[in-house]
């Protein structure tokens, strides 16, 4: 470039003030017309707003989330008229969290499958009725119905609307109230109630510095997640406390242990006796804390024998015996995994024995906060319900059934019938956001407005601190005019039943006005109606006084059942919970499709877990079409090769396989409940869903999963540096 | 030095009427003023180069054909009157029927708007008017900063002026009766906008 002015830096320059520069804003320029144009949208101005709307500025107003049954607080962000995030409310049991569940809650409000008129089935088929038919259909074919028989069936309840549904059963002459929930604890409740007096006490995470967990996955479904991750927040802090997680599939928990132990399906109280009988005989601990039946079942179950039956390494067991024994208080728990099984009560049973020769109880294990109005307490589901129910529909012993708050036609086992079952019951009412299997079975359908547009009491099932009563207001005017709140429609019910208490009032806010009215001084503090009022709404919750409790100790039978085998099966099946589809509920909410579950990163579809081991044996690969077959029928998915499931065990999330529930739902997945075999859980009666046996096999398709990711390693690019187990303890020496 | 039309006007009148100042001096000072207000006729508002590119909108027609001009030419009613959320919020926001209804169910209550407006408010039925100024939802725009950059924290301003601030981007209003956009509001126009006025030149700021 000789003769010429202009060098490369100068040359650089111009580019950089004029080409570049020009170039960048006249692209800017493009008419942001292509995709707004003027006067095609609507802006709608407020009437009479309240002196704090300011359009764009949002108004934090607390609720309660409804999405499971841990109940936890909200503070919704309203603005114009819209709520449009949530979040935890701070002073709550949750604190400030709230899980991926209650934040897609939001989408359940704005469904656009959500039912949002009277429906009656006319000629076979749903058909869009006025409330003033639906009320004189259930006049017809409800209000004349003998004692006894009629029915509820719901899913948890509890706050003022357990009251009204209480005092409506009374004048019916009803007894029945079946409270249903396919996620549980009903046999960990039984086994607290029988060893503790106690059927939920306090677990002390936070006190804890060892936990041991027999598949109480209790950062993704177990009791209160979303509490049980503050407390664990602290239980890993400072002294760090060790997890040790037992159970066939890896749970989001188990994800998070430090030790993971796959025992074979059902062997795991097998595995807490195996502990026990190492921590007395050889960490000389002392087995006075048991009585001699205890010790004299312990002593049979040495560490051969119940690395035999459990398939658990020996020297694992010694292992988890010396972390239980050094770090004490420790606390040791039980979940679904473990509850699942004909021995269920037993292996839960074997766990507590575990608290008791520890010495936790009293430690990290502490009486609960009994609420003192025993009428508010939440009524908690369980399956050994649905199965009672089945087999009385199924003898017609009901002619009205109403359903709300639960989904059997889709949760049910094939066995049960369920669909056909419900059938036979001539006039079935389902109160209902969404058309759901249950729903779109019914013969009169309830258009129920979103836990976000409706007055509500409700109490927490799990109360460690302060017993409290929750407060759900209204966050924004209902979407659809004829929606209505279930205290709404139970107390047009009762007044069409005609009970004096419920004549005088207009509506169930009146009524909730009242009942809090007529709460005892000491709950209102010295005041007013209306300032209490104001308080309640605007905290959220309601401080109640609560019973002090105490925990007895008297422990049960331990012996386990010998473990089976069958060879025409030789797989077990576990339907897998996750924080996500949880039981079936949150298939219609987008968002939870579209998040990859937080293990196998899979979404918008169902899948199976298989163990290398066995993938290999059979030949298959990830993505391929494998057939799972058990005594009660077939399903079809596809395989995903893991390493966090037992050997002998495929798991298939719950919740997908829809053949109802909106658009987002219908279709997608499989539904692993379908085929689980017909047993229970001997002591409590609970439906054993973890002890199906299946075969699987490959059907010779193959499909790319959908995926987030894709990958499992990470291509050398060192984006979380790792250490192996065997370097770590060489170099730290742990 | 920035000086507004108003302060001329009232310096020129003050002037005039002390009539102590000599020919040639007023012949000087009428010629100053005259340049001045030649030039504040661009630069009304202090500390700020407005912006000049303008675009040619649709005439959007509205359910209730309200005249700006009326209410604030003739009236002199300031803008923020009405539109008082643009100082505290994202949006300046459409007046509330109530506002409406604080004057009119006294004033012009003969006029067809006023009874059309009338009847709204006794239906309860909130008025749907027709979006004129809108942005895509990948741009995070504020009144609210804009306002504190050119009225409330900007020295020399009078706040009675901020129709002068408004006009940057919504023109002049003050001439028209119902609202047309006549800047083109795309994104050459913002970034050239801050490039002259010195605001944020991160991406994140608006696009977050």
């Amino acid at each position: 470039m000789s003769g010429s002015d202009i060098n490369r830096r100068d040359f650089l320059k111009f580019m950089g003030l004029g080409g570049v520069g020009a170039a960048t804003l006249s692209g800017c320029d493009m008419p942001t017309t292509i995709t707004l144009e003027e006067g095609k949208e609507k802006v709608v101005a407020y009437l009479a707003p309240e002196e704090y709307a300011i359009p764009g500025i949002g108004v934090t107003f607390a609720s309660t989330c409804q999405q499971c049954p841990s109940g936890c607080g909200v503070h919704g962000r309203v603005r114009e008229g819209r709520v449009l995030k949530l979040e935890g409310n701070p002073e709550a049991l949750n604190g400030k969290g709230l899980c991926q569940m209650g934040q897609a809650s939001l989408q359940g409000h704005y469904n656009p499958d959500r039912i949002t008129q009277p429906m009656a089935r006319k000629g076979g088929a749903l058909m869009p009725v006025s409330w003033e038919d639906a009320w004189l259909l259930m006049k017809e074919k409800a209000s004349g119905t003998a004692q006894g028989r009629s029915a509820w069936f719901t899913g948890t309840v509890s706050g003022h609307q357990s009251v009204l549904l209480a005092a409506l059963n009374k004048a019916w002459g009803s007894k029945d109230h079946y409270v249903y929930e396919a996620i549980n604890n009903a046999v960990g409740s039984a086994v607290n109630e029988a060893v503790l007096g106690d059927a939920t006490p306090v677990y002390r995470f936070d006190k804890a510095k060892a936990v041991l967990s027999f598949g109480a996955d209790f950062l993704g479904t177990w009791v209160s997640p979303v509490h049980f991750s503050r407390e664990y927040g602290k239980f890993r802090s400072g002294d760090r406390g060790v997890l040790i997680q037992v159970e066939p599939k890896m749970t989001l928990t188990g994800g998070n242990a430090d030790l993971w132990v796959a025992a074979r399906p059902g062997t795991e109280g097998a595995v807490a006796l195996g502990i026990a009988n190492v921590l007395l005989s050889e960490n000389q601990v002392d087995g006075k804390q048991l009585p001699q039946a205890a010790l004299d079942v312990i002593s049979q179950y040495s560490v051969s024998k119940v690395a035999e039956i459990s398939g658990v390494p020996g020297d694992t067991l010694v292992r988890i015996a010396g972390y239980l024994k050094e770090r004490s208080p420790s606390l040791v728990l039980s979940g679904e995994s473990a509850h699942g099984h004909t021995n269920g009560y037993q292996n839960a049973m074997a766990a507590m024995m575990l608290n008791v020769l520890l010495g936790n109880i009293g430690q990290t294990i502490e009486a609960s906060n009994s609420m003192v109005f025993d009428e508010l307490k939440a009524k908690q589901g369980n399956s050994k319900a649905m199965l009672d129910f089945a087999a009385a529909a199924g003898a017609g012993e009901y002619d009205v059934v109403f359903f709300m708050g639960a989904n059997p036609v889709y949760t049910a086992p094939a066995h049960l019938a369920m669909a056909d079952k419900i059938a036979k019951v001539p006039f079935k009412v389902a109160l209902s956001m969404f058309p759901d299997e249950t729903t779109m079975s019914a013969d009169l359908v309830l258009p129920l407005s979103s836990p976000y547009e409706e007055w509500a009491t409700s109490v927490s099932p799990y109360q460690p601190k302060d017993a409290a009563i929750s407060m759900s207001q209204p966050l924004m005017k209902p979407l659809s005019v004829e929606t209505r709140s279930l205290g709404d429609i139970l107390l047009s019910m009762l007044k069409y039943q005609g009970v004096k208490d419920y004549e005088t009032f207009e509506d169930y806010y009146a009524y909730l006005r009242s009942a809090l009215d007529s709460l005892p001084a000491s709950v209102k503090a010295g005041k007013d109606s209306d300032a209490f009022w104001s308080a309640a709404v605007q905290k959220g919750f309601i401080k109640a006084p609560s019973k002090p409790g105490s925990l007895k100790v008297s422990l049960g039978e331990l012996d386990q059942g010998g473990y089976q085998t069958n060879g025409d099966y030789p797989m077990n099946l576990v339907p897998s919970s996750n924080q996500s589809m949880y039981d079936g509920r949150n298939a219609n909410l987008p968002w939870l499709q579209e998040a990859p579950d937080q293990i196998t990163k899979i979404f918008w579809d169902s899948w199976v877990e298989v163990h290398p081991k066995t993938a290999s044996k059979l030949g298959i690969k990830e993505g391929d079409f494998i057939r799972i077959e058990s005594d009660q029928g077939v399903i079809e998915t596809q395989a995903y090769i893991y390493k966090g499931v037992h050997v002998d065990t495929v798991a298939i999330p719950m919740g997908r396989g829809h053949e109802e529930y909106g658009r987002y739902a219908k279709g997608n997945g499989v539904n692993p409940l379908k085929i689980l075999s017909p047993v229970v859980d001997e002591k409590s009666g609970e439906l054993a869903t973890h002890a199906t046996r299946v075969r699987i096999s490959k059907v010779g398709r193959s499909e790319e999963l959908p995926r987030l990711g894709g990958s499992e390693v990470q291509v050398g690019r060192r984006l979380v540096s790792t250490v192996s187990a065997d370097v770590f303890r060489r170099t730290e020496g742990a | 030095m920035f000086v507004s039309n108003k302060f001329l006007s009232k310096r020129r009148e003050k002037g005039v009427g002390q009539g102590k100042v000599s020919q040639s001096l007023a012949m000087f000072f009428l010629l100053l003023a005259s340049v001045f207000v030649i030039s504040a006729a661009q630069a009304e508002v202090p500390n700020a180069i407005p912006p000049t590119v303008t675009h040619s909108g649709e005439d959007v027609p509205q359910p209730i054909e309200f005249p700006h001009d009326v209410h604030t030419e003739e009236n002199g009613i300031n803008c923020l009157y009405c539109h008082t959320y643009a100082r505290r919020s994202p949006v300046a926001g459409i007046p509330p029927s109530s506002k409406c209804m604080g004057c009119h169910t006294i004033i012009a209550t003969d006029k067809p708007r006023i009874q059309k407006l009338t009847e709204y408010w006794e239906n309860n039925e909130p008025i749907l008017w027709n979006k004129v100024h809108d942005l895509p939802d990948f741009v995070h725009f504020t009144h609210e900063k804009h306002l504190q950059r050119f009225v409330f924290e900007n020295e020399g301003m009078d706040v009675e002026n901020v129709s002068e601030v408004c006009a940057f981007c919504h023109g002049d209003v003050k001439k028209r009766t119902v609202a047309k956009k006549v800047k083109p509001l795309n994104m050459g126009f913002c970034v050239r906008c801050h490039e002259a006025n010195d605001g944020p030149a991160d991406c994140w700021k608006c696009h977050k």
